[in-house]
Order: structure tokens, then C-alpha cells, then sequence
């Protein structure tokens, strides 16, 4: 019996120990893999400035919402890295604080783009855009209009996602003279599109399988796993079209109710620090938020990544978050009610 | 009770089990009856929409799917693994029986992820069975496997073998090899023993393995998922898609309350047949 109290007794320390080393860190909510690795930069300098770890808590972008919205008034996590549509949602639950401008030095310094309203803010902005293997494609084949994902030579070697169709929705409707809020306008383009789509993907090793096996020579896809592909010597070439690539924009909030506000606050200031945000968009190979932030020369010519206002107003399509995240579901139906079956 | 002293605390694990088990249900079949609210994650008042939309061809055609294609993975399996569990069985070669272990077992103890993976680069354009089928001249231009149901039942099945030879082996394990030979004595052929005694007399395990299978595969999910490419949508990729792409969770709640109908009345349906076949094959 002595044994089985000393035991109990055991565990219930090592557990209690477990809470406090969880007190004293901040905890921060976030996708796994390289998106925690690049997130590790902003913790690294954090953990610098005000002596706190940082812990992550990794899932994917809804499980990870539907989490909080379940632990809601005593969150898992100080601190919440997600989509910028996504973010509505958090704050549409209550499950973001607002946050306290005046105490986010780098604030001031942030282009438009990152201005995400009063829950949220943009870190670094990435595109969703066509693109391709040449090296499977016919000779002299360019994708320069989103039109050409209807071109022959494109039919029966496109994929999608299917956990996202907003981006091939939005850019049919503004082939067909509208925008997000109209889209209906973009549903005869869409339906002719359909026959031509080969695999459609849930999740972003998907969508890099589906490039590197050749599967699908023709993709829309997120920049930067474009990007990643290139690094690892897959011939992958990203175009931008002429109307515009689809723009998505990671943020961070403040999850409602933690006990770090203060400290939340900083790791947001760190994430929009100039530096930190050029070894960010070096790392991820995408965008950054901060007009300060000087990225290396070779990565500002890349395609995707907009460092002028100029590049902002005429290369990226982007959405409200409002609309987006209310529109989604709807998007999403269709999307699998005409396009999936 | 004064001879089964420990009844009540066992008891108790499985009736909270139980217990917590049926709340979920009924958390499920509640949020099937609610109303969606987009941008929001809370739902509205009660609804029986999201029942009326499960007749839309897509839904209707993932609940079709999965019962075709569950349907199509057991019977395979079990035209499949019936060979190799006998032969584990019966042969008498120790690395023989060592070797079939190591082939039809193992592969139970990979993830379901990891093997599907493999059968993506097994089935694609590009990959192993079509490189193979070009290079030895039996096709000119690449098969498609990829996002066909052909490839997800093949993948489903490769995965549910471990599970049916195992089932058939102890099956066939039990049968009194006196049958055999008596019915050899009598003049029978090998292939008349096999399917006039063997086969029956083992009916029990093949009707069990095929249920096994058949419900194992009516919740599939990764492999569907990754095979299928989303052109090949079964019940719970449906329900995924619903879920936590749309966030619609009334709807995926109304499909999940589908699902367990679907299975409860196809396993009922089984079951039916089953005890007919059991009766017919029955030996006296």
C-alpha cells in the first residue's frame, strides 16, 4: 500500500512540475513542420529579449481552431499563428484579446496589407498562383493569365485543393469581371474547368507529392512550397498572371484569456521586428510586413514575394478576411457538391 | 456477488466507456439537427435541412461508394488471404511458414499512412507497376490507378489482408484433418475437399473475416483520401471535408449520424446472409 501512495505521490509531482514549466514559457499555437521551424527565428529572439522559453503546440489550421474554441476561457496556448481568414473566426468566437497597438513598437512600421483589424496582424504574406513543371509540359509552354488553366495542353493535369478552393474561385470570378463577393459570376468558368482537373490534394505534403511525382504537372500552389520543391531540385516554375495571384497572409493573435498578455504582446513586436522579419521571409521565402525589413536582392526578384506598393496594387488579388472566412463554407459546398464528384 | 468479488470494479471502466461513448453520440446526433451559421463557430436552432441535403448526387454517390467499395474490399481480401492462410496453416516447411508470416503479417505493424504512400508510388503515372507494365512491352501508354476506385480498393485491401489471414488461419487452424482424409478415402479430389469440407467448415471464419473487413473498410479514411485524390470520396472523407475544411459541423454531424445508420444496416443485411450461407454450407 506504501508503495502504491509513493507512486501517487510521484506523479502527482512530476505533473505538478509539468504546470509550472508550462507557466513560465510562452506557449504558442502553430502548424507543424517548417512553418514551426521558421517560427522558431521569432522565438529564438524572443526568448533573447525577455528571458522566457517559448513551446509550441502544433495541429493543423481547423483542428487547432476547433481546440480553442472547445478550451475557450482557459486556452492552451498565449499566442496563435494561423491564416488571416482563419483569424476572423477566432475573433468572430471571442477567442482573440484585441490587441494593444501602442504597445507594438514595429506596428508603425507595417504595410497595408498587414493591417488585419484590431484582433490580428499580418507577419509575412505568401501567394496561391499557378504553377508547373516545364520539363513535363509541351515545349514553349507559359501560364501567364489564369486563363490558361483552361488552355488544352493544361486538361487532365491540374490539381486543386480541395480543403481550400477560395483561390481558383476568387480568380474565376475576377476572369469573369467580378470579385470574391460576386463569385457566382465565375461559376460557368468553373464548371468548364472541371474535366481538366486531374487529383485535388488536402494538405501541403500532398501538393508537393503531386509536383515532384509528376502526377499533376500543373498545380495551384502555395509559393512557398513552390519554393521548397525548387530547394530540393524539383524544376517547378511559378507564374504570376497577369490579374493576379490569389494573396494569403499568415497572423498572429493573442489567444482570450492568458495570463501573458504582456509577453504575447513582445513575441508579436519580435515577429514584425525588421531583421527578424527579412531572416522570416529568407527562411519561408515569402513576403514580409515590415517596409523595413530588407530581404536579400535574389529573393526580392523571385516571383511572389512584393516588397513595393507598386507590386502590391498590381501583382496580389487580395480578399477581406470577412468575406473570406464567411464565404468559405458556401465556397466549400459547391466546391464539393459540382466540382468533386 | 460474494463469489465474483471483483464484478463491480471491472464492471465500472466499460460502463463509463459506455457512458461517455453514448454522450458523444448524442452530441453528434444533436449538432446534426442544428443549423449552420457561417463565420461563426456556434450553430443556430434546430433544422432538419441538413438531412435533406444528404440527397445531393455527391453525398449520396460517397454513401454508395462506401458501401461498394467496402463490399468490393472484402471479397477480395478474402479471395486473397484464403491461399496464404491456408498454406500458413498447413505446411510442414518451417521457413516456408516463417517466410508467409514475415510477408502477409508485418505489413500490420506499418501505419496505414506509410503504406498507402507506398501504393502511390507503387500506382502512379510514373511509378512502379506502370514502369514495370511499359518496360516488359504489356501496355504502350500509362494506366491510370491514381484517383480511380480500381486503386483505392487495391491499396484497401493490401491493408486489410494481415488482418483476414489471421482470422482464416485460426479458422482453418480448427478443422479436424480426419474430414479430409476421410473424404479423400471416399474418392473425392483435392479441389472437391477444398470446396465441399474445407471451405465449409471453415464458413464461420470466412463470415466473420468478411464482416471484420467490410466494417473495417466502411470507416476508411487516409487511404481513400490519398488514393482517391478527392476524385473517389467515401463517408468520412465527406465527413472531413465538411468538417474542418467548410467548419460546417451540423452537416458533418448529419453525415456521421448517416454513416453509423449505413453501417448498423449493412452489417444487419450481412449478418442475414451470413446465417443462410451458414445453414446451407453447414455440413450434417
Amino acid at each position: 500500500m506504501k508503495r502504491i501512495w509513493g507512486v501517487l505521490g510521484a506523479m502527482t509531482l512530476a505533473l505538478a512540475s509539468t504546470a509550472a514549466s508550462a507557466q513560465e514559457k510562452l506557449v504558442v499555437s502553430i502548424w507543424g513542420g517548417n512553418w514551426k521551424e521558421g517560427a522558431g527565428i521569432i522565438a529564438k529572439e524572443f526568448t533573447k529579449r525577455t528571458g522566457m522559453e517559448v513551446e509550441f503546440i502544433t495541429g493543423g489550421t481547423l483542428d487547432r481552431l476547433a481546440k480553442a474554441k472547445v478550451a475557450k476561457d482557459s486556452p492552451e496556448s498565449d499566442v496563435v499563428f494561423t491564416t488571416s481568414q482563419v483569424g476572423f473566426l477566432y475573433q468572430a468566437d471571442g477567442l482573440f484579446e484585441k490587441l494593444d497597438k501602442a504597445k507594438i513598437a514595429n506596428y508603425a512600421g507595417l504595410v497595408q496589407a498587414a493591417d488585419r483589424g484590431d484582433y490580428e496582424v499580418g507577419v509575412y504574406s505568401y501567394v496561391y498562383s499557378p504553377v508547373y513543371r516545364a520539363d513535363l509540359m509541351p515545349k514553349d509552354f507559359k501560364l501567364t493569365s489564369w486563363n490558361d488553366l483552361w488552355s488544352p495542353e493544361v486538361g487532365g493535369k491540374l490539381s486543386l485543393p480541395d480543403f481550400d478552393p477560395s483561390h481558383i474561385i476568387i480568380a474565376s470570378a475576377v476572369l469573369a469581371g467580378g470579385t470574391a463577393a460576386n463569385w457566382e459570376v465565375g461559376i460557368p468558368l468553373l464548371e468548364k474547368l472541371k474535366p481538366g482537373v486531374k487529383a485535388f490534394y488536402q494538405s501541403d505534403a500532398t501538393s508537393q507529392d503531386l509536383l515532384k511525382t509528376g502526377e499533376t504537372p500543373v498545380q495551384v500552389m502555395l509559393s512557398i512550397n513552390a519554393y521548397h520543391l525548387i530547394q530540393n531540385g524539383v524544376p517547378v516554375t511559378i507564374a504570376i498572371p497577369k490579374e493576379g495571384a490569389v494573396v494569403g497572409i499568415d497572423v498572429l493573435g493573442i489567444n482570450a484569456g492568458t495570463k501573458k498578455l504582456d509577453k504575447a504582446q513582445e513575441f508579436i513586436n519580435v515577429a514584425l521586428d525588421p531583421e527578424i522579419q527579412r531572416q522570416l521571409c529568407n527562411f519561408h521565402k515569402c513576403s514580409p510586413m515590415h517596409k523595413d525589413a530588407k530581404i536579400d536582392a535574389e529573393l526580392a526578384k523571385l516571383p511572389g514575394i512584393f516588397t513595393t506598393p507598386e507590386q502590391w496594387s498590381t501583382q496580389a488579388i487580395i480578399t477581406p478576411d470577412e468575406i473570406r472566412a464567411k464565404l468559405l463554407p458556401t465556397w466549400k459546398a459547391w466546391f464539393t457538391e459540382n466540382m468533386m464528384q | 456477488m460474494s463469489k465474483r468479488p471483483f464484478l463491480i470494479p471491472f464492471l465500472v471502466p466499460a460502463i463509463l466507456v459506455a457512458v461517455i461513448f453514448l454522450a458523444a453520440l448524442a452530441e453528434i446526433l444533436q449538432y446534426s439537427l442544428r443549423e449552420f451559421i457561417p463565420g461563426s463557430l456556434d450553430v443556430g436552432g434546430f433544422t432538419l435541412d441538413n438531412f435533406a441535403r444528404i440527397y445531393r448526387p455527391v453525398y449520396f454517390k460517397a454513401v454508395i461508394n462506401t458501401f461498394v467499395l467496402s463490399l468490393a474490399t472484402a471479397f477480395f481480401t478474402l479471395i486473397l488471404s484464403y491461399p496464404i492462410a491456408f498454406a500458413l496453416v498447413r505446411t510442414k516447411v518451417e521457413w516456408v511458414r516463417t517466410l508467409l508470416i514475415l510477408l502477409s503479417i508485418t505489413p500490420l505493424f506499418t501505419g496505414e499512412i506509410v503504406r498507402t504512400y507506398a501504393w502511390m508510388l507503387v500506382l502512379g503515372t510514373n511509378g512502379f507497376l506502370n514502369t514495370m507494365l511499359l518496360d516488359i512491352g504489356v501496355i504502350s501508354e500509362p494506366v491510370t490507378f491514381m484517383y480511380t476506385r480500381a486503386g483505392v480498393v487495391i491499396a484497401l485491401v493490401q491493408f486489410a489482408m494481415p488482418v483476414m489471414i489471421i482470422i482464416l488461419a485460426t479458422a482453418i487452424s480448427h478443422i479436424n484433418t480426419d474430414y479430409e482424409k476421410a473424404a479423400a478415402n471416399l474418392g473425392a479430389r483435392p479441389w472437391t475437399v477444398i470446396t465441399r469440407v474445407v471451405i465449409p467448415l471453415t464458413m464461420p471464419g470466412i463470415i466473420s473475416g468478411f464482416i471484420v473487413i467490410f466494417a473495417w473498410t466502411m470507416s476508411a479514411f487516409a487511404t481513400p483520401q490519398l488514393i482517391g485524390g478527392g476524385k473517389v470520396l467515401m463517408i468520412s472523407n465527406a465527413i472531413y471535408l465538411q468538417g474542418f475544411s467548410a467548419l460546417n459541423f451540423p452537416f458533418a454531424a448529419t453525415l456521421s449520424v448517416i454513416a453509423l445508420i449505413s453501417a448498423f444496416a449493412s452489417l444487419a443485411l450481412m449478418k442475414l446472409i451470413a446465417n443462410r450461407l451458414e445453414r446451407q454450407t453447414a455440413i450434417h
